[in-house]
């Protein structure tokens, strides 16, 4: 330690206490309330101010999983968005992402529970990005910006500490995936060709809205030196092909477009809907595929019988299935595939404001 | 006087606190009983309870009637459970070989027992905890199932019938009092 900085701390009469925090900090440990991370003690002048933030009442009810008989209320989630590292000004933002999230069949069902270990994949649209210090550029699946990191978290706690989902416990993921309850995407609106994801999820008009569904992992196509956008999807189309992500007659996957990838598909004409219907055409497999890989059981068409061995099975059958995004830096051509556990309900939530 | 910590958990009614789901009372007897079940979907669930099914006919003559859960990873709605208490003597479900349906099995028997019907649930041994955690947060703690080896999934129809075969001693256990175990 240099001699300036240790007469600095000596000279901030209202400097923090750090014994005091680190103990503070070990008290939340202790409780079993942490994912791992240290946490930031909540006190109830912290819990006002987030209260403060939404005109909701702290009692209302915000979900609920019958299954274990628990449910969270405003102030309960405020607590654990507190603990989480927000800002009370981002507590808006959480609300209306875990509304998103219960908006989700999988996540009201054994999703938080479920050997897959789903983490939610939130996406952040509007006004809100830029007046909350969203990172809507480079690294955007992060880390490095305290929304992006603290909003997931949050709602990884308040499904850990209100609905007592304990890993070994309640939550039995096998391997669980990386980034469990730390993506956060705010859509690079300014470098889309397109409008923002919040209009697909049906909230227009440019209002600051939030979007989430359960993934399972994601999956990089690195692709920048062909001139032809036709390359690049397939290119993509292989990867959400993969065999081993499937396990049910239809799958989900949400592309995350680097926004060069996304230009160039816009230069050559093609709209959101022109990218998911080649991947609704071109991606499934045969019988005999699906048979090679002990799966003769997924391609299962809907009147109950099974795709023979040349039979194409395709895997998308709705734009919906194929949610388009657009995130990270325009300084080269990689994109995501991230692979949606259940289905996206389609439904963006508005950021409340305080009535 | 500094301010207190704020707990993140919420209005938790712990499990010792909760009014103690009650266990139906057991059968003095398999024979001649109306056994329901109730098959959670999972792969080789419906050939494993059909054989648990199959053996018990003809050990005790049982009438077995089979039921499709709705969906495998959450507890029977009401209306069904009211169903199945009405239509049968004992329940057997199951397989309970993943996160949610492991405890969701859980779940079904200790609403179907304080509805006083005797159930066996079946789970695989590597999801013990979670059927464990699931009955006590439904007032049953300790609450007994019987368990197979994990995987099922994956088993052969051979080795599935030597799983139900295997399995079915603990079963009976399950619903029926103990002298008349020790007399079977």
């Amino acid at each position: 330690m240099t001699a300036a900085n240790t007469e600095g701390a000596a000279a901030g009469a209202a400097a923090p206490d750090p014994d005091e925090a680190q103990r503070a900090i070990e008290y939340c440990y202790e409780q079993g309330w942490s994912d791992g991370l240290p946490l930031v003690p909540v006190s109830k002048p912290l819990l006002d101010a987030f209260l403060a933030t939404t005109g909701k009442d702290p009692d209302e009810i915000i979900g609920a999983l019958e299954q274990v008989g628990r449910d969270v209320n405003v102030r309960t989630a405020a607590i654990n968005a507190a603990m989480a590292g927000c800002k009370p000004e981002y507590f808006p933002v959480v609300l209306a992402a875990f509304e998103a999230l219960m908006r989700e069949r999988a996540a009201r069902g054994g999703g938080f529970q479920s050997t897959s270990g789903p983490s939610p994949l939130i996406v952040v649209n509007g006004p809100v990005r830029k007046e909350l210090g969203f990172n809507t550029a480079g690294g955007a699946f992060g880390p490095g910006f305290r929304p992006n990191a603290t909003i997931p978290r949050a709602v990884g706690l308040i499904v850990r500490n209100a609905f007592g989902i304990h890993p070994h416990v309640l939550e039995q993921a096998t391997q669980g995936l990386p980034g469990r309850w730390q993506v956060c995407i705010a859509e690079n609106e300014e470098e889309s060709p397109w409008e923002p994801f919040a209009e697909n999820g049906g909230v227009t008009g440019g209002v600051s809205a939030v979007s989430a569904t359960l993934t399972r992992t994601m999956e990089f196509v690195d692709n920048r030196h062909t001139p032809n956008h036709e390359d690049v999807l397939r290119d993509i189309e292989d990867t959400v092909n993969r065999m081993g992500s499937l396990i049910f007659p239809q799958t989900s996957v949400a592309l995350v477009l680097c926004p060069e990838h996304a230009q160039m598909f816009a230069a050559a004409g093609l709209s959101k809907a022109d990218v998911q219907n080649w991947m609704i055409e071109k991606c499934g497999h045969t019988g005999r595929e699906f048979k090679l890989a002990g799966k003769e059981n997924v391609p299962r068409k809907p009147d109950g019988t099974f795709a023979s061995d040349e039979e194409f099975h395709r895997i998308l059958s709705a734009p919906q299935q194929v949610p388009v995004i657009v995130a990270g830096a325009k300084n080269a051509a990689i994109s995501m595939v991230v692979r949606i556990f259940g289905e996206w309900s389609g439904s963006s939530v508005p950021v409340g404001e305080k009535k | 006087m500094p301010n207190a910590i704020l707990d993140p958990t919420g209005t938790v009614t712990n499990s010792a606190a909760k009014p103690a789901a009650p266990r139906a009372p057991r059968l003095a007897s398999l024979d001649g009983k109306r056994v329901g079940l109730l098959i959670n979907t999972k792969q080789n669930a419906r050939p494993f309870l059909d054989e648990v099914g199959r053996l018990l006919e003809d050990r005790y003559g049982v009438t077995v009637t089979k039921r499709t859960k709705l969906n495998f990873a959450v507890p029977e709605p009401e209306n069904v459970i009211k169903e199945l208490v009405a239509e049968n003597d004992v329940i057997i479900t199951g397989v309970g070989d993943c996160g949610s349906c492991s405890a969701a099995a859980t779940a079904d028997g200790v609403v179907l027992e304080a509805a006083g019907v005797p159930v066996a649930a079946i789970i695989t041994d590597s999801f013990i905890p979670t059927a464990d955690a699931m009955a006590a947060l439904r007032g049953a703690p300790g609450y007994k199932y019987a368990t197979t080896a994990h995987p099922v999934a994956v088993l052969t129809e051979d080795k599935v019938k030597e799983r139900a075969a295997q399995v079915l001693d603990d079963v009976v256990a399950l619903l029926v009092e103990d002298s008349a175990k020790d007399e079977a």
